[in-house]
């Protein structure tokens, strides 16, 4: 059996959106599926996480791929951060 | 009597009179003034990039001029809000990150805002529809985030409890003043809330029309 870790590349960046008192639950919804082009109930669990528990997790890749992603949120003016997966 | 935006076809129309879209447009328009490029875009992305890239040679420390760091410690406190630090454990990550992204970002928050500026200016003022593409209604909807993001840092408000103490000032002002609506509108606090609401408002229902359903209204 092969594991995943074997099959997989590596991913060890990830991008964080923050919760902020600005930003509406359905904005944050529709940048989630605008621009990662995640299905409405990944968008809308993601957003739940921002929202009840203070941040989430948005997407996994290289520090290349997170600095873009980062930079796409700050774009949409969500709070993101980027930083490597520990 | 403005009227939320909903789908009709493919375009997104709400109803707001030429008062209300000129409230719109001038907030917009502050936005746009905070945010505009250290370097003017020139239309010629090339030659854009060069400008940046000079900027950057003339800096001591890697740090673009304009962005060292006594200048950024001097930058208006909304920029920290619209522009925020790309990594919130390390420094030096944070700082390259924004040496990197911030005269791009600065140019696709401007663009956005112009277009939602140029959007609302190009209806005549008798006419109330506001009637946008696709392209406009994405644009007025992150055209409207930075706009309340920088009213929400004016007005103090940096957390969920900032808030909830605002709306109490208001309402606890709109009980000292009683009823007499002239009273209420000339107060600024009150103003400024009342405007920060109905972009909020405003917002919400562009974004459930995009979405293709009203979401939490």
């Amino acid at each position: 059996m092969i594991s995943d870790a074997l099959v997989e590349p590596a991913l060890p960046w990830i991008t964080l959106v923050w919760n902020d008192p600005v930003n509406l639950m359905s904005y944050v919804t529709y940048v989630f599926q605008s621009y990662f082009g995640y299905p409405r109930r990944k968008a809308e669990k993601l957003m739940m996480d921002v929202h009840l528990k203070g941040k989430a997790v948005v997407s996994h890749g290289t520090r290349e791929q997170m600095e873009t992603d980062c930079m796409a949120m700050q774009g949409y003016g969500l709070w993101a951060t980027f930083e490597k997966d520990d | 009597m403005a009227r939320a935006f909903r789908r009709k076809g493919g375009r997104f129309v709400a109803t707001l009179d030429v008062g209300e879209r000129t409230i719109v447009a001038a907030l917009m328009e502050q936005t746009r003034t905070l945010l505009a490029p250290d370097v003017a875009s020139t239309g010629d992305p090339l030659a854009d990039l060069f400008a940046s890239l000079e900027r950057e040679l003339e800096a001591p420390d890697g740090m673009p001029r304009g962005t060292d760091r006594a200048a950024f410690a001097d930058r208006d406190p909304a920029l920290a809000r619209l522009l925020p630090d790309g990594h919130s454990g390390d420094p030096q990550v944070a700082a390259e990150f924004r040496r990197l992204t911030e005269q791009d970002l600065r140019r696709r928050k401007t663009e956005a805002l112009t277009a939602a500026i140029d959007a609302l200016a190009a209806i005549p003022e008798q006419v109330d529809t506001v009637s946008l593409d696709r392209p406009q209604a994405d644009a007025l909807l992150v055209a409207l985030t930075d706009t309340r993001l920088l009213l929400a840092e004016r007005l103090g408000v940096r957390t969920e409890d900032d808030m909830s103490a605002l709306e109490a000032r208001v309402s606890l002002r709109a009980d000292e003043l009683g009823h007499k609506s002239d009273d209420r509108s000339e107060d600024p606090l009150t103003f400024a809330v009342a405007v920060y609401d109905f972009l909020t408002w405003l917002q919400e229902s562009l974004a459930g029309a995009l979405l293709g359903r009203r979401l939490f209204l």
